[in-house]
């Protein structure tokens, strides 16, 4: 530290002639602050108000200091508790299915196939397209009278008339999760591409010497090679289902009767939907802790995989 | 163990031709190694041995049986690569047992044929290790180790020892002699170093531009060169080539070097006459100082201890290297008169062909 600072300084000095007119420690400040700044503002100052929130009945007409009471009512609101459970399974379910189609899509995108540069590109739109006008789409395809998933069905015989995706509990909630998957899945399919073209061709060659088939080969080399990835993936996109607000709010504003409410749709509603900035900051704190041990998991779970797949 | 034998072997990339009609023999137990600067087609050739390539034409055959288009494993090779192809997230037990538990291999032989594999490249206390925690040549004996424990007919090695260091390339081409020694095995070995080639190898296949230039013994290369290629290829330093002038073909070949010196050759003539323009090839340890043959100015001397490599040429542009005595009297830019004996002369037609010796050193086995 003092090493660089001296360099600094007798860099000014050099360069400008000029004796340091600020102490050492001054400089230090100027140049660690706007970035304190900008995370004190972005990050520190919400999550401190929200942490304070949580204590306090608050809404349009003022705050009230009320203890733990928030956090008591959700201990013991059965509809939490349903909350909690349904955000976990959405999470699981949707990760689980943008992990498996992600590994599947990239091993065929890093097949040799002809036109293999246009599927590569055509699998980006999902995740390029801004996410409301995605959902929108996805709404008109739930349509129950003009929807194309209905129409089909209908001429199939599997339903007798219109069949609204949206209006009903659980066709709703597998509705958001493959519009949820629809839009995770490119991210996660090109950084596993990435991974996977980064696995040397000659441990295949070796492999295929050996007489080990396609599915050896994937299962043995292919899989412990992009581990790391597959954990990292596996968190970031926890992290973002988990958080994935703006698909259900468009689909479905957390309905029908809940059914897609998920942790942070409830915190919405409930803070800015029903103005009780006290309850709904006592959810927001409880995500927080939620997705903290979750990355702590994760940190525990990247050195254990990197001991064992050996780091590159 | 096995013979193999490449009939009519020709490769094209597109409308590339990379291999050309090649077609060789080679014995059981026989260490083989293809030699030949980049891109000469060695590698191509190894790998449609392997059944890594498909051969756009001709024939595999290993033991008599004809494996052209069965399987790597069915072919009964296995390989080595130049970058080893170890799987890092493995121990090295596991990267050697690889290509048995691929077979689904019983525990009990699989341990047994792992360890003594080890035993003999001396690695049984590296097992429980990750090839990162290794060495080069550590990898290297890895990489050799998941080869021989599926006992196969015939061991390929792709440049294994390029990405040694040279003190270490020299000993593992040792421990590589010693290991077809033990396992009396059929090896075929792709190098582009003239010296890995003539060391370790039975005989030597050299390449150039997809085609076979010759196929034989390392002394029957250096003595018998077949073209001005594997003259100038074997050897080291390389072969001096000087351009002359034939005079006479009656009673050997009269020529005159150029820079004027003449010389009486006892090579074939029938395939040359008077007047034609011929190489002269010369190697650098053939040459003596004396007070008769040509005049080489000398540029640079390196002084090796035992012996002095002079760097120079004849009438200016003819490069003439020569491997003189350690103590030579010599100066950077003075000149020197070195002769040469007419039984050490390779001569070389207007297309590289070789006009055959007449008297030539006997072979050494």
């Amino acid at each position: 530290m003092s090493d660089v600072t001296q360099s600094i300084k007798g860099g000014v000095k050099h360069g400008t002639a000029r004796r340091n007119i600020l102490p050492e420690g001054v400089f230090a400040w100027m140049l660690v602050g706007p970035a304190m700044l900008f995370i004190g503002v972005i990050v520190a100052w919400p999550l401190a108000e929200t942490i304070r929130l949580s204590f306090m009945e608050a809404g349009l007409g003022g705050e009230k200091y009320v203890g733990l009471a928030n956090y008591e009512d959700l201990v013991s609101s059965r509809k939490f508790h349903q909350t909690i459970v349904r955000t976990f399974y959405w999470m699981f379910l949707s990760v689980a299915l943008k992990l498996i189609l992600g590994l599947i899509g990239a091993t065929l995108l890093n097949a040799a196939i002809p036109g293999r540069a246009l599927f590569r590109v055509l699998i980006m739109p999902p995740w390029v397209i801004p996410i409301a006008i995605g959902c929108i789409g996805w709404l008109w395809l739930y349509n129950g009278y003009f929807g194309i998933l209905s129409g089909v069905a209908q001429k199939l015989g599997i339903v007798d008339g219109p069949f609204e995706f949206l209006a009903y509990k659980t066709s709703a909630f597998y509705s958001a999760i493959v519009t949820d998957v629809w839009v995770g899945v490119p991210m996660v399919t090109l950084f596993f591409l990435a991974a996977m073209q980064g696995v040397s061709r000659d441990l295949y060659e070796a492999a295929w010497v050996d007489g080990a088939g396609r599915w050896y080969r994937f299962r043995r080399i292919t899989i412990p090679q992009i581990m790391p990835v597959i954990v990292s993936m596996s968190l970031l996109s926890a992290i973002f289902t988990f958080n994935s607000f703006e698909i259900i709010w468009i689909l479905t504003e957390g309905g029908p009767r809940g059914a897609t409410t998920t942790l942070i749709v409830d915190t919405y509603k409930t803070a800015i939907g029903n103005y009780k900035f006290g309850e709904g900051s006592a959810r927001a704190v409880i995500i927080v802790i939620l997705l903290g041990l979750f990355s702590l998991a994760y940190l525990f779970f990247l050195n254990k995989v990197n001991k064992k797949y050996g780091a590159k | 163990m096995a013979t193999l034998d490449l009939n009519s072997i020709s490769k094209s990339f597109g409308t590339a031709k990379v291999l050309h009609d090649i077609s060789l023999a080679i014995e059981d137990k026989e260490f083989v190694v293809f030699v030949g600067p980049s891109g000469c087609g060695k590698s191509t050739l190894l790998r449609i041995i392997a059944g890594l390539e498909e051969a756009t034409e001709g024939k595999i055959l290993i033991g008599g049986n004809d494996v052209s288009d069965a399987h790597p494993v069915d072919r009964g090779i296995s390989m080595v690569f130049q970058s080893y192809a170890l799987y890092p997230h493995l121990s090295v037990y596991e990267n050697i047992a690889f290509p048995l538990r691929v077979q689904k291999m019983e525990k009990g032989e699989l341990d047994q044929r792992v360890k003594r594999a080890a035993e003999i490249l001396q690695l049984t206390d590296k097992l429980d290790l990750k090839p990162g925690q290794l060495s080069g040549g550590q990898r290297q004996r890895v990489a050799i180790g998941r080869s021989i424990v599926r006992n196969p007919k015939v061991f390929l090695f792709d440049e294994p020892l390029s990405n040694l260091d040279a003190a270490l390339r020299g000993d593992m081409r040792v421990e590589l002699s010693q290991l077809h020694r033990d396992l009396d095995a059929t090896m075929v070995y792709v190098t582009h170093d003239q010296v890995e080639a003539m060391t370790m190898a039975d005989r030597i296949v050299v390449l150039n531009g997809g085609r076979v230039e010759q196929f034989g013994t390392p002394m029957e290369l250096y003595h018998h060169p077949a073209t001005k290629f594997v003259a100038g290829f074997i050897g080291q330093p390389n072969m001096n080539f000087i351009p002359s002038t034939v005079i006479d073909t009656a009673n050997g070949l009269s020529v005159e070097l150029k820079g004027g010196h003449k010389m009486v050759l006892p090579v074939d003539t029938t395939t040359v006459s008077k007047g034609d323009i011929v190489e002269v090839g010369v190697r650098p340890e053939d040459v003596t100082i004396g007070t008769t043959g040509v005049e080489v100015e000398v540029r640079v001397l390196e002084r090796l201890g035992g012996a002095s490599i002079s760097y120079g040429s004849i009438g200016g542009d003819t490069r003439f290297c020569a491997s003189l005595p350690g103590d030579v009297r010599v100066k950077e830019g003075g000149s020197v008169t070195l002769e040469i004996k007419p039984e050490d002369c390779h001569v070389f037609d207007a297309n590289g062909y070789v006009l055959r010796r007449q008297a030539a050193p006997e072979l050494v086995a």
